[in-house]
């Protein structure tokens, strides 16, 4: 990998290597790729932290959400309405995404997993999985297997120079609207009722619901704001790729568990830090480790960096980059 | 009391809708099961309300009594219910004739015109409506009625239903074994509509309300006669399991002959999964380790039998033969393929292994879906051809006699399955397995009671590996050239979802399991898209409703204390020499 | 720490065992010694690191400090596994049974680790394989048999999940026998069983002393059970060995009295 690394920048241009504005523009796109992982992430990591279950369907709650904002979307780019006034379209756009993926992720908890809430770990996951795949074949159902053309407004193309560093617009609104995001729910869960209350079921259901707090309440308000992140997210990431598609939920989900679980699954901050270092490690590893040795189209090979990444971070360090390990209880 | 039986109505209707909006009815209007009246549309839209009636129907609990109810209120209760599922997707239907269908369809694709005609009866929208609520509410009716009647009654008739709508399913399968047996097909499958004629369902449903019928009636007294054979060695098998098997094998040993190349093709491919499954049985289901990569193996075998029996690439502009070549027989081979698997599952088991049981799952769901990135990326072009894949793979043949063919393909198919379920079987039966079982029951406790966990999970994860590999080879030899397209995640999920619906753990379960879910979807091309769906909800209604194996059922042992405690004293009396109490009696004074 | 002396005749030997949790000091360098043929009642307040003391004997936790001797060699650093081949056998203080096996599946279990089938062999059933799959069926009854009708005849092919609780506790025991072991370490046997029972199982455990000619290491807190079985009773708190001799003498032990009453024993 160090070999590699340095054959990469020892490159000259003509041979394939990357200039110093490549490697940036690498860095800002990993960045705001990392910034989507990031809150996508956050719906694995908050659902894990209350009930100890990998919800396999996020990918999927993702989607949805993608997929209800594109009709929207479609329809006031058809209309005008996305270009004339690009702020209300996409609140409104953005209303929607949040209200399919909450439903969503809310429908998926009361349906497939609350009847486990006590079953075998393995149980729920298997669950998770099999609603995964119902979740994606029923979109497919809705609306066809072909990918749909997602509308941009016109004021988020090109890009401006922030600092000295030129930065698509769009990539801006996605950073910026991830931290602003990010911060909400971190005051959310600090201080508010609600959010004590969440931190609360996180530590012991048990006795939280002897302490009077409504445990399936917590439960379904934690899918809600899983499902308000993955909404906010799916806009962001079909404005940056431009495209919807009945599949476009796994891989991006899968990259977002990788990041909550190297962030130290169950933490905020921790699924903020793992989404930035996937995302970067996506954009930036494949030119930067693989090119010095020669191989064709690195970018092909950009998801099984994920993975290889997500085995990597389960086997050595499954309590994530910053935390110390989830001790099993004899 | 309406009000609940409404409530269990409404959300069948949702299911309704959630059908038509995907395509499951508009899109299978005509193709008919029955005669020209019942269409697999139809039966889409009376399932719902007909379920919701059979639950509207079930007695109620209540302080833990069990209230059952007459027959005159379970029929209304179940009537509402299907009227309200009724309503529900009547008024779904107004109100997109209100909106305007087409302006629906440029969202929800299968709003078409053929649905809604379909959806009114073809009637104007009111008076459709209305139809479709009287409709269902008659199906809820024959739901509850069906639910509170007796059992001598309900079981023949559920037998009946199920048959006649299987045989309907079957309406490309049964009349060409009918034709090969030279026997008359006319009466039962009507050759304008292709489901069954209104003569041979009656027929088919009173065969198998009869033989419902008499087995309840006798097979009772049967299995009550005849000791459990088997003695101290293996488990006790009963006669009638035993006919039922070897009826069973009959019929898997002369399918291809009967059925034809066509069919044999997809029964090919059934038993390529079947492969898998008993593959994965072994690893999920016996050991209790979730492998979400098991394509890995799958690849891995069909790769590795097509590079050392000299397949070549199907890559422009570089020499067709890959960078590593044999020309091995593919006999020689296989064996070769088998160990290269269960080294290679010995290899990556061992550092993942160790980790708790979601995570091992999503770790080889990582490496699974690397290894798909992998196969397919520009870098191993030299070596398996990338995304073109290769082509040229042996056909297996012994002495020129080659296994291409579909019909011939089963045969050979069928022969490694048998080996594989023999395998697994003997497996499960020994000492191993029961290292196994007890593993996945507690896997600590396992260990305090003297079975390394590593050494046996490694031990699964290699024989499933190397039974998986043999699938890959298979699959290679009846396909002739490998793609990465067929080696996406979708296969790992594939098999679990069959070794899951088969019931985890059980043989026979997993060729079921292949034969329902791969087979039939095959066999009826129309629903091929719809098979995943299917897919996802069968495995979440299992584990919501019937997770066997997985979590022990608290009911039952509940009961079955109380007999234990009835047991005791009986084995206290007989100890101390006084005549044993009645058992049954002793049950339920404890109860 | 000085050099500790080994004596040569004891079945096991801890010396100076230390095992913490974070800041908890479960066991702060306990010190005991079982002779062969002994029946040896470990007793101490809840928290006094007893369970400890025997998941850290069965290797399911690994010592800080300190070694275990068993007969002349240590096993500190063993996997659970390797520690019931050497002869040492346990229950679990929550019964820990295989809940969708059979009765005699369970007890089978317990003979695993003194048989060895391999893969080929058992998909051939060769006939050594056949009689080593008899020899582990006949082993497991004889297990069973120990508690006499309860386990035997047709609940064989019961699943274990069916049992009553007291007859979970035996089968978890009988599991344990059928491991062929030389030291046995029961945690709290007769926990849950009513006074009936628990006498029963106080007579089983002297049996499996003058019987089947075990070392039993038992963690109890019925003092009947304590009085009635023991050969010797050692006391600890605090992760320590507080008191040990007959059960007289531990019983009235100034040291035991406070530590299970809390203050100071003012008579």
């Amino acid at each position: 990998m160090v070999t590699g690394t340095w054959r990469t920048l020892a490159l000259d241009r003509t041979e394939g290597g990357y200039s110093v504005g490549a490697w940036r523009d690498f860095i800002v796109q990993g960045a705001a790729q990392g910034a989507i992982f990031a809150m996508i992430a956050l719906g694995y990591s908050l659902v894990y932290g209350i009930l100890r279950m990998i919800n396999f369907a996020h990918g999927e709650v993702f989607m949805a959400g993608a997929f209800g904002s594109f009709f929207f979307a479609d329809a006031y780019a058809k209309s005008g309405l996305l270009n004339r006034n690009p702020v209300i379209a996409l609140a409104i756009v953005t209303a929607v995404a949040i209200g399919v993926s909450v439903g969503t992720g809310v429908l998926l908890e009361r349906l497939a997993y609350r009847p486990l809430r006590n079953a075998p770990r393995l149980v729920p996951l298997i669950t998770a999985i099999g609603a995964s795949l119902f979740l994606q074949n029923a979109f497919r159902g809705f609306f066809g297997p072909q990918p749909y053309g997602y509308p941009k407004p016109e004021v988020l193309a090109g890009s401006i120079t922030v600092l000295g560093v030129p930065v698509q617009k769009v990539q801006l609104l996605v950073l910026v609207v991830a931290v602003i995001c990010m911060a909400v729910l971190q005051w959310f869960v600090s201080t508010t009722t609600t959010g004590r209350s969440m931190r609360a079921v996180a530590q012991d259901r048990e006795i939280a619901s002897l302490m009077g707090i409504n445990v399936d309440r917590v439960i379904v308000i934690t899918f809600a704001i899983g499902g308000v992140l993955a909404g906010i997210a799916a806009v962001l990431f079909s404005l940056t790729f431009e495209q919807v598609q009945f599949t476009m939920g796994f891989r991006p989900g899968i990259a977002a568990f990788t990041a909550a679980v190297l962030g130290g699954i169950g933490s905020i901050g921790g699924a903020a830090l793992g989404g930035f270092v996937i995302g970067l490690l996506q954009a930036v590893g494949p030119p930067l480790l693989l090119t010095g040795f020669g191989i064709p189209s690195v970018f092909s090979l950009r998801d099984a960096f994920v993975f290889l990444v997500l085995v990597l971070v389960l086997v050595f360090r499954p309590g994530g980059l910053l935390g110390t390990g989830e001790a099993e209880k004899v | 009391m309406a009000r609940r039986w409404i409530r269990i109505g409404v959300p069948a209707g949702i299911v309704t809708i959630f059908l038509a909006l995907v395509g499951l009815i508009g899109g299978f209007t005509d193709v008919y099961l029955i005669g020209d009246q019942i269409s697999f549309a139809a039966l889409m839209m009376i399932l719902p309300p007909f379920v919701a009636g059979l639950v509207a129907a079930a007695p109620r609990v209540e302080g833990g009594e069990r209230l059952e109810k007459r027959i005159l209120e379970a029929a209304v209760a179940a009537a509402i219910a299907g009227a309200a599922a009724g309503a529900t997707f009547a008024l779904a239907v107004v109100l997109a004739d209100w909106i305007g269908d087409e302006r629906i369809r440029a969202v929800f694709l299968n709003v078409t015109p053929q649905l809604m005609e379909f959806a009114t009866f073809g009637l104007a929208t009111m008076v459709g409506a209305l139809a479709v609520i009287a409709v269902s509410a008659l199906a809820g009716l024959l739901g509850g009625v069906l639910r509170v009647a007796p059992a001598s009654i309900r079981r023949p008739v559920t037998v009946a239903v199920i048959a006649t709508l299987l045989f309907g399913f079957l309406q490309r399968v049964i009349p060409i074994a009918l034709d090969q047996l030279s026997l008359e097909r006319d009466w039962l499958y009507s050759s304008q509509f292709h489901g069954l004629t209104w003569i041979g369902a009656i027929v088919v449903a009173a065969v198998a309300a009869g033989i419902s019928f008499l087995s309840t009636r006798f097979g009772t007294r049967l299995r009550g006669s005849v000791a459990r054979i088997g003695g101290s060695g293996g488990p006790a098998i009963s006669p009638v399991r035993l006919l039922a098997g070897a009826i069973a094998l009959g019929l898997l040993l002369v399918a291809p002959v009967l059925l034809g190349s066509v069919i044999s093709e997809v029964l090919g491919t059934v038993m390529v999964f079947a492969l898998l499954g008993i593959g994965l049985n072994i690893v999920v289901g016996y050991a209790g380790l979730l492998d979400l990569g098991y394509v890995f193996f799958f690849a891995l075998g069909a790769y590795s039998l097509a590079l050392l029996t000299g397949a070549t690439l199907n890559a422009f502009g570089i020499p067709p033969e890959p960078a590593i070549s044999g020309s091995l027989n593919f006999y020689v081979a296989i064996p070769i393929v088998m160990v290269i698997a269960a080294a290679s599952g010995l290899l990556v088991g061992a550092p993942v292994l160790r980790l708790r049981g979601d995570y091992l799952a999503l770790v080889t769901l990582g490496l699974g879906e690397m290894v798909t990135v992998l196969v397919g990326s520009p870098w191993l072009v030299p070596l398996v051809g990338g995304p073109s894949g290769m082509r040229g793979i042996t056909d297996a043949a012994i002495g020129g006699f080659g296994f291409r063919d579909p019909q011939r393909f089963y045969y050979l198919a069928l022969a490694f399955v048998g080996l594989a379920a023999f395998t697994s079987w003997r497996l499960a039966a020994s000492r191993i397995g029961r290292a196994w079982t007890a593993m996945r029951e507690d896997e600590q406790t396992a260990d305090a009671m003297g079975i390394s966990t590593t050494r046996f999970k490694l031990l699964a994860f290699a024989i499933g590996g190397a039974i998986g590999s043999l699938g890959g080879a298979l699959f290679a030899v009846k396909i002739g050239s490998l793609t990465p397209a067929s080696f996406q995640v979708i296969v790992s999920i594939q098999v679990l979802g069959l070794v899951i619906l088969g019931g985890m753990g059980s043989i026979p379960g997993v060729i079921v399991g292949a034969l329902v879910l791969v087979g039939l979807p095959g066999l009826l091309r129309e629903f091929e898209e719809y098979r995943f769906l299917a897919y996802g909800a069968a495995v979440v209604a299992i584990m919501v409703l019937r997770p066997q194996g997985l979590i022990p059922n608290v009911r039952r042992s509940r009961e079955l204390q109380d007999e234990e405690q009835a047991q005791d004293e009986w084995a206290k009396a007989v100890e101390e020499g006084e005549t044993p109490p009645d058992i049954a009696s002793a049950t339920g004074a404890t109860t | 720490m000085s050099e500790p002396a080994w004596s040569t005749d004891a079945v096991l030997e801890v010396r100076g065992l230390e095992k913490h949790f974070g800041g908890l000091y479960a066991l702060s360098g306990l010190d005991m010694e079982v002779r062969p043929g002994e029946i040896v009642s470990v007793i101490g307040p809840n928290g006094a690191g007893k369970s400890t003391l025997f998941n850290v004997i069965t290797g399911i936790y690994e010592p800080d400090a300190g070694d275990i001797r068993y007969g002349s060699v240590s096993i500190v650093g063993l996997r659970p596994h390797q520690v019931v081949k050497l002869g040492i056998a346990r229950t679990f203080q929550n019964v820990r049974l295989f809940a969708n096996m059979t009765i005699l599946e369970n007890a089978m279990v317990g003979q695993h680790c003194r048989s060895k089938g391999g893969v080929f062999g058992s998909i051939i059933r060769t006939p050594g394989i056949r009689a080593e799959e008899e020899r582990i069926r006949e082993r497991a009854k004889e297990a069973l048999g120990f508690f006499g009708k309860r386990l035997s005849g047709y609940r064989l092919e019961q699943p274990a999940f069916s049992l009553s609780y007291a007859n979970r506790r035996r089968l978890e025991m009988a599991r344990a026998l059928a491991t062929d072991p030389k030291l046995l370490l029961l945690d709290e046997p007769t926990a849950g069983m009513n006074p009936r029972e628990t006498l029963e199982l106080r007579d089983h455990i002297v049996r499996m002393r003058d019987e089947l000619g075990l070392t039993v290491i038992v963690i109890e807190h019925d003092m009947r059970v304590v009085k009635g079985v023991s050969d010797r009773v050692i006391a600890c708190d605090y992760g320590q060995k507080i008191a040990e001799g007959t059960y007289d003498e531990v019983a009235h032990d100034e040291r035991v009295v406070e530590a299970y009453l809390g203050t100071k024993a003012t008579t």
